[in-house]
């Protein structure tokens, strides 16, 4: 199965694998990575599963959506590579993806 | 330490993340009286009644956290509990915990309607529902949904289908009377449902596949019932811990009983910056209160702090509204342009909630508003916008 590594708010990288079609989120709360609140459940409407993604990734994703965006400004130090966790839906090329879960959520 | 937590829903499981998540060194029995590992509610009438694929993308708890080694899960329905000897009941076991914590949600109204089977009758409330309703949808050109509130219309955008007519029936005067108007006209705008309002429901006619009302038959091939939800509340009632309304508690989520605690929908606890006991049914309330009550067992206890919110989608709108005002609360236009709304709803010059639709910056900037406080409606119309205010608020 594919795999993509976050780093979690102490530093530590974890491998979670994912299905093709599962968004970021999906995949990562599962695996329980620290960090991810995702307190509306994925609907992006809290702002809570902040990541950071490497900026390699960037051409391999579609654009954040108007309400995406509009949400992220609210999030904590948000980055030019920032999105929402539950809006990036992953697909066979995202394996390998390398990630960063936000120091704070909130 | 040993707590008995009865009820597996967003607020139980917000509880255990929190408590696995600060190295709680006690033992967890979960007593989950559904059949199903615990998922997230708020997508059932939503993308996932839309779409519905596999229950494991409805997944609630991280595996690492379901699978801890400090929690036993007990599939089972609680008949009973006694909190002076910290004992809770199910069908043939007894089980002895230090503290009880009821989280028993709420169930979904239904009405009786005469004439109306049972395989016609539907309510979304659980992930069972949405199952029972997905298997009856074949071949169904008519669907009636009771109620008007923001479920109604959830669900008329998630089983829009070119061949099937929704109607939605209201029993009041108008279509979703939580929020304001001009907020409520831009999501009416939008649904693929027929609305009527000041319906009166008298019968059903199975011959006819009609309800019987006070506007005349209305064809109607099934039946969902969104008139509310009411708490689960009989467990305590038992022990003498309940009101009508909910579990009274203070602002720590204790009840009168130092064993039991309440937290999520079932929780009428203290508000302390609204100074009022409040119910409320939202995501925001089942995780704030449930952080509320993980912190005080984990020895660091806060008082409930947290301003309500909540969201609803529907097709490709969504409302989300900051505070939490009264169906007689004033409102005032902030912002109405071709793709986003805003209202301000007020109680004289003190904003009591802000209604956003497809304006998720305002709706932000209005949680983030509320946290620091109140906020004066004249301050908010010189300011222009939420965001506006905010930034001249932190500079």
């Amino acid at each position: 199965m594919p795999q993509l590594t976050c780093i979690d708010p102490n530093d530590q990288a974890i491998d979670v694998t994912f299905e093709p079609g599962e968004t970021v989120l999906q995949a990562t709360y599962r695996a329980g990575v620290d960090g991810i609140l995702a307190e509306c459940g994925g609907g992006c409407s809290c702002a809570t599963c902040h990541v950071i993604l490497n900026a390699d990734w960037d051409g391999t994703l579609d654009a954040p959506s108007v309400q995406e965006a509009d949400m992220l400004s609210f999030a904590i130090d948000p980055t030019p590579h920032s999105r929402l966790a539950c809006q990036v839906q992953l697909n066979d090329k995202h394996d390998g993806l390398t990630l960063t879960v936000a120091k704070r959520q909130y | 330490m040993k707590i008995g937590i009865v009820g597996a829903g967003q607020a139980a499981c917000t509880l255990i993340a929190e408590l696995i998540r600060g190295q709680f060194d006690g033992e967890i029995i979960v007593f989950n009286g559904e059949s199903h590992s615990p998922y997230q509610r708020p997508p059932l009438s939503k993308s996932w009644l839309a779409d519905p694929t596999e229950t494991e993308s409805l997944r609630l708890l991280p595996e690492p956290i379901e699978r801890h080694h400090s929690i036993q899960w007990i599939q089972s329905q609680v008949k009973a509990i006694e909190p002076d000897h910290g004992v809770i009941v199910t069908n043939n076991v007894s089980y002895t915990v230090d503290h009880i914590v009821l989280a028993t949600g709420t169930r979904a109204k239904k009405l009786s309607i005469d004439g109306l089977s049972s395989e016609k009758t539907h309510v979304i409330r659980t992930l069972d529902d949405v199952m029972s309703l997905t298997s009856a949808l074949d071949g169904v050109a008519n669907i009636a949904i009771l109620g008007a509130g923001f479920l109604a219309f959830e669900l008329a955008s998630s089983l829009k289908h070119p061949t099937r007519t929704i109607r939605v029936l209201a029993k009041g005067i108008r279509a979703l009377p939580q929020i304001s108007v001009k907020a409520a006209d831009r999501l009416l705008d939008a649904t693929p449902a027929s609305i009527r309002v000041g319906v009166t429901v008298e019968r059903y006619d199975e011959d006819n596949a009609a309800l019987i009302t006070n506007h005349g038959p209305i064809p109607a091939d099934l039946v969902i019932m969104a008139i509310g939800a009411e708490p689960n509340i009989e467990l305590a009632h038992a022990c003498g811990l309940a009101a009508n309304e909910g579990i009274p508690t203070d602002a720590y989520m204790q009840t009168p009983h130092p064993r039991v605690s309440a937290i999520g929908e079932v929780s009428l606890h203290e508000q302390p910056h609204l100074n009022q006991r409040i119910r409320i049914e939202s995501i925001s309330e089942a995780n704030d209160t449930a952080s509320t009550l993980a912190k005080r067992l984990l020895g660091q206890p806060e008082p409930f702090h947290a301003t309500p919110w909540f969201w609803s989608d529907q097709g490709d709108l969504k409302l989300q509204i900051a505070g939490l005002s009264a169906r007689t609360d004033e409102e005032t236009v902030l912002i109405n342009s071709e793709t986003e709304c805003v209202v301000i709803r007020h109680q004289g010059d003190r904003v009591t909630a802000i209604e956003a639709v497809n304006a998720a910056k305002e709706f932000m900037a209005a949680r983030r508003l509320f946290e620091q406080g109140t906020i004066s409606l004249e301050n908010l119309l010189n300011a222009g916008s939420v965001f506006s205010l905010l930034q001249s608020s932190r500079s």
